[in-house]
C-alpha cells in the first residue's frame, strides 16, 4: 500500500533563491491563469480551458529538480506545468490568441500542443492519457542513448484510469524506465469523483505496488514537501534506479472548464480548500512566519509578476495571426 | 538480381538499413529470437541484439505510443503490428497521433516511424486476423501508406520508408511473404509515391494493390488470349497517391477497374475511383467497376473465406463487361 510522503521540512535549510523562486513560480502560474480567463471574458480567447488554478504548488515544486533536456508530458491542466518548466508566458498566450508568439507559430493551442523541445516540452495530445505511452518511447530512448535524462509524466486521476496506463507501468518498471509519474489527484475528472470511478485498495498510487513501481501519496499544495518527493523520484530515474509514482493530491478551486457549473462539488468543501489550503496562500505564511521573507519582499515579487504578465499579454497579443495558408505547413517533413 | 521471398526482401531490407543508421530499431510482439509469427524479423534479433530488435509486452497502444516518443527524441523506429486488424487496438496512436503530432505542435519535429502490419485474407485467420483496413487511414493526414505486391517493391519500399522522416503505415499481405521474384541487387529503393504499372496495355485498366495485383496480372493474362489487352497499376503508394500514372492509364484505356481484397464499400477503390470521376470522366468510355471484397466480415472457415477475396474470373468477366461499352 502507498505511504503517505512525510518529512520534516526545516526551511531554514534552503536558500533564499529556491525559496522565493518557488513563490514567484507558483504566483507566474496563477497570474498566467487568472489572466487567462479574463481574455477569455474579453472573448479574446476560447473557454475550452482547464484552469490549473489551486494546484500550483504541484507543479512549481515538482519541476524544481528537472532541467531543460528532461522530457515533460504535461496534463489537461498543463500550463502550470509548462511555464514551471520554463515556456515564457508570452509564447502560451500566443498559442492561446494564435498568434505567431504562439510555440506552435500560429497554429494555435489550448493547453494541449503547445510544445518546445528545447525545454524538453514534447507535447501533449487532446485524447486523455496518451502520455502514458509516448512516455514510454522518450523513457527508452534516454536509456538507449545512455543519456540521464528523465521523463516527468503528469496526468490527473481521470486519467489514471485510462488502460494505457497499465501497460505504460509495466513497460517502465520491466526495463528500469527513467520515468516519474505525477499523478495530479484533483478528486474530480469533470463530475466524476475518483472514489466512484477508481477500483483501489486505498489510493490511485497503490497500483504502481502491482509492478513493483515505488510509490507513494503527497500533499501535492505543500511546494516544498512536493519538491522533496518529486527530487527523491527524479535522483532514482536519473541514476537508473527506474520509475516513480506519485499521487499528489491536489483540488481546484475553478470548474474543469470555463463555464462549468461546479454543482458537482459540495461548496463548503470547495470553500475549504480555497480558505485553508491553498498552496500560494500557506506559503506566504509560512515564509512570512519564519522570517525568510518580508511582507515587503512578497509584495514586490507579486507586482514583478503583475508587470511580467501584462508584458507577456502585450507581445503575444502585438504578435500577427498567420497567413491563411499556415494550415497547409508543418504537416511532413 | 536474386530471387527470393517477400519475407526474405523485408529481412534484407530492415537489416541492410540496421546496417546503415543505427536509430533504427524495431519492436513489436515476439519479433526478438521467435523471428515474428510470419518469421519476417528471422535471425535480426542473433544480428543486433534485445535493444535493437525489442519484444514487447502485448502492448499495442505502447508499442506505437513508445515508438513515437522515441522517433521524437532521435530513433527511427520500425514497430510491428502482429496483424494489421490489431490497428484497432492502438488506433488513437495511430490515428490521432502518428500523423498529426509534428503537425499539431508547430511542425518543428520529425516522426520518422514506419509500422510493419501483416493484411489478407490467409488460411482460416477468421475476422480480426484477416482485414486488409488501408482504407481507415487515407482520410488521415500526415500518414503514408505503403502496400508492396512484390519482394522487389516490398524491398525498395520498405528502405525508402525507413529512410523517410515522415510516419509510413506499411502493409504486407500474408500469402506474399512466400511469394518469390527477382530483388535488384544492390541499394534498391523505391519513390515514396510512384506507382508501378505491372502490366502494359491498351484496352482495359486494372488497379489493383497487395495479393489481387497478381489475380490482376494471371486475369491479363487469360484477357489476351480472348483478345483484350489489360493493364496492370498497381499504385503501391496509396499516400501519397500517384494520380498522375492512374489517369494517364484510364486516359488510354477508357476502361478501368479497381481490384482489391478490402471491402467494396468505403476501400481505397472508393477514393480511386472518385479521383477517376472527379478527373478524367470524359476519358472514359465504360462505367468504373470496383471489385472488393463483400461487405460481410470474413468468415472464420476456411471453406468460405476463398469466397470474399476478388478472383480472376471475376476480373475477367468484368472486363468483358468493360468491353462491351464501345
Amino acid at each position: 500500500m502507498a505511504q503517505i510522503f512525510q518529512k520534516n521540512i526545516d526551511i531554514d535549510a534552503y536558500g533564499e533563491d529556491l525559496l522565493l523562486g518557488l513563490h514567484r513560480m507558483m504566483w507566474r502560474i496563477r497570474k498566467f491563469d487568472q489572466n487567462l480567463i479574463r481574455l477569455m471574458q474579453e472573448g479574446k480567447v476560447s473557454g475550452f480551458y482547464h484552469s490549473g488554478i489551486g494546484s500550483e504548488g504541484l507543479s512549481a515544486g515538482a519541476m524544481v529538480g528537472l532541467r531543460a533536456d528532461d522530457y515533460l508530458f504535461y496534463n489537461h491542466r498543463g500550463c502550470n506545468q509548462m511555464i514551471a518548466k520554463g515556456i515564457p508566458l508570452s509564447r502560451l498566450y500566443g498559442d492561446f490568441l494564435g498568434t505567431l508568439e504562439g510555440t506552435t507559430g500560429g497554429l494555435g493551442a489550448g493547453i494541449v500542443h503547445s510544445s518546445d523541445m528545447s525545454l524538453g516540452v514534447v507535447g501533449q495530445a487532446g485524447t486523455i492519457g496518451s502520455q502514458f505511452s509516448i512516455g514510454v518511447g522518450t523513457g527508452l530512448s534516454a536509456k538507449w542513448r545512455k543519456t540521464d535524462q528523465v521523463t516527468a509524466i503528469f496526468f490527473g486521476e481521470g486519467a489514471a484510469s485510462e488502460e494505457a496506463l497499465h501497460g505504460s507501468l509495466n513497460w517502465a518498471a520491466l526495463h528500469r524506465l527513467p520515468i516519474v509519474y505525477f499523478c495530479e489527484n484533483n478528486e474530480y475528472a469533470i463530475s466524476s469523483h475518483w472514489t466512484e470511478t477508481h477500483a483501489v485498495r486505498e489510493h490511485i498510487a497503490d497500483w504502481a505496488d502491482g509492478y513493483g513501481i515505488p510509490n507513494c501519496v503527497v500533499d501535492g499544495n505543500d511546494p516544498l514537501l512536493m519538491m522533496e518527493v518529486a527530487n527523491e523520484a527524479i535522483a532514482r530515474a536519473r541514476s537508473g534506479g527506474g520509475p516513480t509514482f506519485i499521487e499528489a493530491r491536489t483540488f481546484r478551486h475553478r470548474g474543469h472548464y470555463e463555464g462549468d457549473p461546479v454543482n458537482y462539488i459540495d461548496k463548503d468543501v470547495l470553500r475549504d480548500w480555497i480558505d485553508n489550503r491553498d498552496p500560494i496562500k500557506n506559503f506566504e505564511s509560512v515564509l512570512l512566519q519564519s522570517g525568510r521573507a518580508s511582507d515587503a519582499t512578497l509584495k514586490r515579487i507579486a507586482q514583478e509578476v503583475d508587470d511580467e504578465v501584462a508584458a507577456a499579454i502585450a507581445k503575444a497579443e502585438a504578435a500577427p495571426l498567420p497567413d491563411k495558408d499556415r494550415i497547409f505547413q508543418g504537416l511532413y517533413s | 538480381m536474386a530471387t527470393i521471398t517477400m519475407r526474405q526482401a523485408i529481412i534484407d531490407a530492415l537489416s541492410e538499413e540496421m546496417d546503415r543508421d543505427e536509430t533504427v530499431i524495431l519492436c513489436g510482439e515476439d519479433i526478438g529470437p521467435f523471428g515474428g509469427v510470419f518469421g519476417a524479423t528471422q535471425g535480426l534479433y542473433d544480428k543486433f541484439g534485445p535493444t535493437r530488435v525489442m519484444d514487447t509486452p502485448i502492448t499495442e497502444k505502447t508499442i506505437i505510443g513508445a515508438s513515437l516518443g522515441l522517433a521524437i527524441t532521435g530513433f527511427r523506429p520500425v514497430p510491428e503490428l502482429q496483424f494489421a486488424d490489431f490497428v484497432g487496438v492502438a488506433f488513437d496512436e495511430l490515428y490521432n497521433k502518428l500523423g498529426k503530432w509534428k503537425y499539431m505542435h508547430g511542425g518543428a519535429m520529425r516522426v520518422p516511424v514506419t509500422v510493419r502490419m501483416p493484411i489478407g485474407i490467409a488460411g482460416g485467420s477468421g475476422p480480426e486476423h484477416s482485414q486488409s483496413p488501408q482504407a481507415l487511414f487515407i482520410g488521415a493526414p500526415g500518414l503514408y501508406i505503403a502496400v508492396p505486391s512484390s519482394a522487389a517493391d516490398a524491398k525498395g519500399m520498405l528502405k525508402t520508408a525507413i529512410r523517410d522522416d515522415n510516419p509510413v503505415l506499411f502493409f504486407e499481405h500474408k500469402v506474399l511473404y512466400e511469394m518469390r521474384g527477382e530483388v535488384p541487387d544492390g541499394d534498391h529503393l523505391v519513390p515514396v509515391g510512384k506507382a508501378d504499372i505491372k502490366r502494359a496495355g491498351s484496352d482495359v485498366t486494372i488497379i489493383a494493390t497487395a495479393y489481387s495485383v497478381h489475380t490482376a496480372i494471371a486475369a491479363a493474362a487469360r484477357l489476351e488470349t480472348q483478345g483484350i489487352s489489360a493493364e496492370v497499376v498497381d499504385p503501391r503508394w496509396l499516400a501519397p497517391l500517384d494520380e498522375e500514372t492512374i489517369l494517364a492509364s484510364v486516359a488510354k484505356t477508357g476502361r478501368v477497374m479497381i481490384v482489391h481484397e478490402e471491402s467494396k464499400t468505403g476501400g481505397t477503390g472508393a477514393e480511386i475511383a472518385a479521383i477517376i470521376a472527379e478527373r478524367a470522366l470524359f476519358d472514359l468510355r465504360a462505367p468504373i467497376r470496383r471489385l472488393g471484397s463483400p461487405d460481410v466480415p470474413i468468415a472464420q472457415s476456411l471453406y468460405l473465406e476463398q469466397f470474399y477475396r476478388p478472383t480472376e474470373q471475376m476480373i475477367v468477366d468484368t472486363a468483358i463487361e468493360l468491353m462491351s461499352y464501345s
